[in-house]
């Protein structure tokens, strides 16, 4: 019970400033803003056709999911293959190979972002969404190879070797068996990738257009030197949660199997 | 024979006459101008620009739909947060990529783009027959001033004010006129309470306001580390007679001296009144103070003219709308000054569409619209605009006036921005309690003058 | 699906490196290209804003500067070190304790856990606009709260002081990534194979020791690519920082990024910016490869096939 309890305690801690967003999406700016704090009020609904239809910002939803969706894609079908190749075999400079994906994290965008701005300039790709998912990629990739290493390491070989015992190609191994025991490891890391690519700002920003972009950008502009328009700030960080709520509450069943490896061995 | 010369004679008139007519007739077709046909070379263009999200922006990308119905050049306007359009401006004119038409920057940045060669001098726009309007007569028509000031660099023209914004006292008119208020501050301090002249009336209506556990306060100090500190310590600075540069312009560079005496002794003020702020001012930016005096809790601020509406006027967003009051900064011993930041229209040299962009500013400019905008949260440059039975209306039309009147030069040197840098990080280690006054300004001053090179020697030299 | 069959065939033919390839191109071109464009401008003096400044070559300069003069840098990184230790080690142990909490008695894990998640699906910048509001002096609900218990009194208001903002911003970081740790860990501990506690329960094992001898050699790999990511992460903060603070009171909370970022994007010397981005990536690499070392990568997983059991 006391496991119960902490949770309960947890779950208050992380969810209240959740919760307070929310409230104040329908609160007014004097309630807002009212120094003893205000949990009863009447609502206004004017926040959100304010900010999403009035100021447009339903077209940078749609530019965050485009981004997002398609980074996470990308990511994943060119880093968990290789994830798979680090895992099982072996050669010559793997493991400096596998640091060197590690590396990919460490540079400060801050700094990478102009040379990457000239870069797509050059190759004309700025304003397009394209070189804001490829930008995203890289700094996913290290994130996808990494875990899922890891997670398909987890599995053992015995499995590997059984299965091919029983017809499978090295290919359907990796494809039929492994994937499937893996997709605890797949499903936290697309959510991870998702997550990251939905909320990132600095790549956004600068590689595209202002009418490509996605919803993060859109929000210092609601910090004005007229006042922070705190209720649409509100309205938008509620709905900006609201699609990775989904992806995540729909990719957890993967997270919870029952798998155990004593049926594949049998 | 007179017959003939009389007929000679006549005959002679009436064609120096026609001829006069023909001249006459002719000089007036060349200055004959309409917007629509110097648009027709142009029909079918975009026009891009980008500008910080703000009121009178929102009133213009209302308004261009008169101009692109007219002309057929469609105006698309971007809108960012202050300094994402600044960084995606820095970036579009150091690749020279040339998205943008035309641009509305802060007049702080001119010297950065100028020097480097980024911007077109509109001169020649100006001259040029089939663009100018006859009907804009901007030597004219514009406060000097603020056009020189937020404009003009070295002596040439770049652009035309977009939004003048200036800074100056807001207080609490209805606790002034309020007779318990009145009888009990003159028992205490024996003058009558009335809008400070002076710093010390700041600091005791201050005092005599600070009462934190009722939750309200004297003023509040926008003491973050952000440049809402130096802009509005630059009222104090300016106020005791000092200056971070000892020049005439904002594009000349000269001695620091924004650690003299004066300097210094406007800084050990300011913070002083800590004293009489709220607990958390050493967060507050102009955002926070202003949502301070909307909920009635604070006396006396040092404001921006364009965030007046939202508190003296609005009542869905302020509990205070009607009891307000405004006034120039008090005064010390540099007399009646102010400060002036402006937005400012400009065309980069890289702009594909010059021409047209050029024709939409000066559209712009017209009366009509800088009523719309300067009504719509904008302010203006034009002096009939403010002349208009609807903008005098207006309860802080004088003081921002009064206060464009006295402002004082900021630098815009391309050095300009990392000055500002220099000082905010120095003044908030102050205010924090880091390190003492002349120590944060010495350092300062240091700093600047190593940065900026020969031209800006230290007038108090720092040991 | 194309794609599916492609890395099919590939496997079979057992030339299976080949499937790296995608990933090595793209980070190349987009990324180790800018990155070596970058180490090249610190060679140069390019400014974006002021005159004259088209990035010549100066040698060292930059470097020198970053060495001898710049005072403030060095105070950053300081500040970053510190800052990193603290949030990776709390949320480390915390992430384990919640996972391992959620993956032996909870039963509802999929909700509770999409639940535990919302503090990381907030964009950094909204976080960092939400505890704005939150911690504010006058108006901030968990200031209001604070004071009333008393942690604070009424006249300390937690971002203007220079001595509470730093642990406050440490607490958001907490508060932010935790889930993220949960969210691996609990992966993790979700993939391991039954056998070997099956085999120590045979084999009379005591639960806290199961845990060391079981768990925590299982879950090594793990437990290392969480620290790491968590570390490189935490060194490269930023969003929330300068929303709430922008590096003050003072230097108070004068981050590497934000110093980074000012001289980058405020200040426009690139060729400086570079020096000191390139300093950050150095320090950053060299504690990973130190820890990585040390923490050797184990091919498939440890075989804890024998417990010791006292």
């Amino acid at each position: 019970m006391t496991a119960v309890a902490t949770l309960v305690v947890v779950l208050v801690l992380f969810l209240t400033p959740y919760l307070w967003i929310f409230l104040t999406s329908f609160k007014t700016r004097l309630d807002a803003l009212a120094d003893v704090p205000v949990w009863t009020f009447s609502p206004t609904f004017e926040h959100y056709p304010k900010i999403f239809i009035d100021k447009g910002y339903l077209s940078l939803v749609w530019n965050s999911l485009n981004v997002a969706i398609f980074s996470t894609l990308l990511s994943l079908s060119i880093g968990v293959p290789a994830a798979y190749v680090f895992a099982r075999y072996d050669f010559a400079g793997k493991e400096d190979l596998f640091f060197f994906f590690l590396t990919t994290r460490m540079a400060p965008p801050i700094s990478i972002v102009v040379p990457m701005f000239l870069l797509f300039s050059l190759i004309g790709l700025t304003d397009m969404p394209i070189a804001v998912i490829l930008a995203h990629t890289t700094f996913n990739l290290s994130l996808v190879v990494w875990m899922m290493r890891g997670f398909f390491a987890d599995i053992p070989r015995e499995i590997d070797e059984a299965a091919m015992l029983d017809g499978h190609t090295r290919g359907g191994t990796f494809l039929i068996i492994l994937l499937p025991l893996a997709s605890p490891g797949l499903a936290a890391t697309a959510v991870l990738c998702f997550i990251l690519s939905w909320n990132e700002f600095l790549y956004a920003f600068i590689l595209v257009a202002f009418e490509s972009r996605t919803l993060t950008v859109g929000i210092p502009g609601l910090v004005t030197p007229h006042g922070t328009l705190w209720g649409q700030v509100a309205a938008v960080a509620v709905v900006a949660t609201l699609p990775i709520l989904l992806f995540t509450f729909l990719v957890q069943k993967h997270l919870v199997r029952g798998l155990t490896f004593g049926a594949i061995k049998g | 024979m007179k017959k003939i010369s009389l007929l000679g004679w006549f005959y002679r008139s009436s064609v120096y006459a026609a001829a006069l007519f023909v001249a006459v007739l002719g000089s007036t077709n060349a200055w004959a101008w309409s917007l629509e046909e110097a648009a027709a070379p142009y029909k079918g263009t975009t026009v891009r620009t980008i500008g910080e999200s703000l009121p009178p922006l929102e009133a213009m990308d209302k308004l261009k739909s008169e101009f692109e119905e007219r002309t057929n050049i469609k105006v698309v306007i971007e809108m960012y947060e202050h300094s994402e359009a600044v960084s995606k401006v820095m970036l579009d004119l150091n690749s020279k990529r040339g998205r943008y038409d035309f641009i509305l920057q802060p007049h702080r940045e001119l010297g950065r783009f100028v020097k480097s060669g980024h911007l077109e001098a509109l001169e020649k726009y100006m001259n040029d027959k089939k663009l100018r309007d006859p009907t804009f007569k901007p030597d004219k028509q514009l406060y000097q001033g603020l056009w020189k000031e937020i404009s003009w660099y070295e002596g040439k023209i770049y652009g035309f004010p977009f939004t003048a914004l200036t800074m100056y006292m807001w207080y609490r008119n209805d606790l002034l006129n309020d007779s318990k208020e009145k009888s009990g501050f003159k028992a205490k301090y024996g003058y009558d309470l009335k809008p400070a002249t002076n710093w010390k009336e700041y600091t005791d209506i201050s005092e005599w306001f600070y009462r934190p556990d009722k939750g309200f306060y004297g003023t509040a100090l926008q003491g973050k580390r952000h440049e809402a500190l130096w802009y509005e310590w630059l009222n104090f600075l300016y106020s005791f007679g000092g200056d971070m540069l000892d020049t005439k312009s904002g594009s000349e560079c000269g001695p620091v001296i924004v650690n003299s005496p004066e300097a210094v002794a406007s800084l050990k003020y300011y913070k002083s009144l800590m004293a009489f702020s709220p607990a958390d001012t050493l967060n507050y930016t102009w955002d926070d103070v202003m949502a301070l005096m909307q909920q009635g809790k604070v006396y006396q601020l040092i404001m921006w003219n364009d965030a007046t509406y939202a508190v003296a006027e609005d009542h869905e967003a302020s509990t205070v709308a009607g009891k307000m009051g405004f006034d120039l900064v008090p005064q010390g011993k540099g007399g009646k000054v102010g400060q002036v930041e402006g937005w400012t229209y400009l065309v980069p040299t890289y702009s594909k569409n010059k021409g047209a962009a050029y024709l939409f500013i000066q559209w712009m400019m017209e009366k009509k619209q800088q009523l719309n905008q300067h009504l719509n949260g904008g302010a203006t440059a034009r002096p009939d605009v403010y002349a208009h039975p609807d903008v005098q209306k207006i309860s802080y039309s004088k003081a921002s006036m009064d206060t464009n009147a006295v402002a004082l030069p900021k630098p815009t040197i391309p050095e300009s921005p990392q000055i500002t840098d220099i000082l905010v990080r120095e003044l908030s280690g102050y205010l924090s309690g880091a390190k003492g006054a002349q120590a944060a300004l010495d350092t300062a001053a240091a700093e600047i003058s190593n940065f900026l090179g020969s031209c800006a020697p230290l007038k108090y030299p720092v040991y | 699906m194309p794609v599916k069959r492609m890395i099919g065939v590939v496997l079979d033919h057992g030339i299976a490196p080949l499937l790296l390839i995608p990933s090595i191109i793209l980070l190349f071109i987009i990324l180790v290209g800018p990155f070596f464009y970058m180490f090249w401008t610190s060679f140069t003096d390019l400014h974006y804003a002021l005159p004259g400044r088209e990035g010549s070559f100066v040698g060292f300069e930059n470097f020198r500067r970053l060495m001898q003069q710049d005072q403030i840098f060095w105070h950053s990184f300081l500040l970053t070190l510190k800052f990193v230790f603290w949030v990776v080690t709390i949320e480390f142990i915390l992430g384990f304790a919640l996972a391992s909490l959620l993956y032996h008695y909870i039963k509802q894990q999929r909700f509770i856990l999409t639940l535990l998640l919302v503090p990381m699906m907030l964009a950094p910048i909204t976080v960092g606009l939400i505890w704005k509001l939150l911690l504010q002096g006058d108006f901030g609900m968990v200031t209001y709260y604070m004071r009333m218990i008393g942690i604070i009194d009424l006249r300390t208001a937690i971002m203007s002081n220079a001595s509470l903002v730093m642990p406050a911003i440490m607490m958001i970081d907490v508060w932010q990534w935790t889930p993220f740790v949960t969210l691996v860990m609990l992966a993790g501990l979700l993939s391991l194979p039954k056998e070997p506690f099956e085999a120590a329960l045979m084999d009379g094992a005591v639960r806290w020791q199961i845990f060391k001898d079981v768990t925590l050699p299982l879950m090594r790999p793990i437990i290392a690519l969480v620290i790491l990511l968590r570390g490189i992460d935490a060194f490269k903060e930023f969003d929330k920082v300068f929303i709430l603070t922008g590096g003050g009171p003072g230097i108070a909370t004068e981050m590497l990024s934000i110093y980074t970022f000012r001289i980058n994007f405020k200040d426009w010397d690139l060729g400086y910016g570079a020096v000191c981005a390139f300093m950050v990536y150095l320090v950053v690499l060299i504690m990973c490869s130190i820890f990585y070392k040390a923490i050797y990568w184990h091919e498939g997983r440890a075989k804890p096939a024998k417990v010791k059991i006292s």
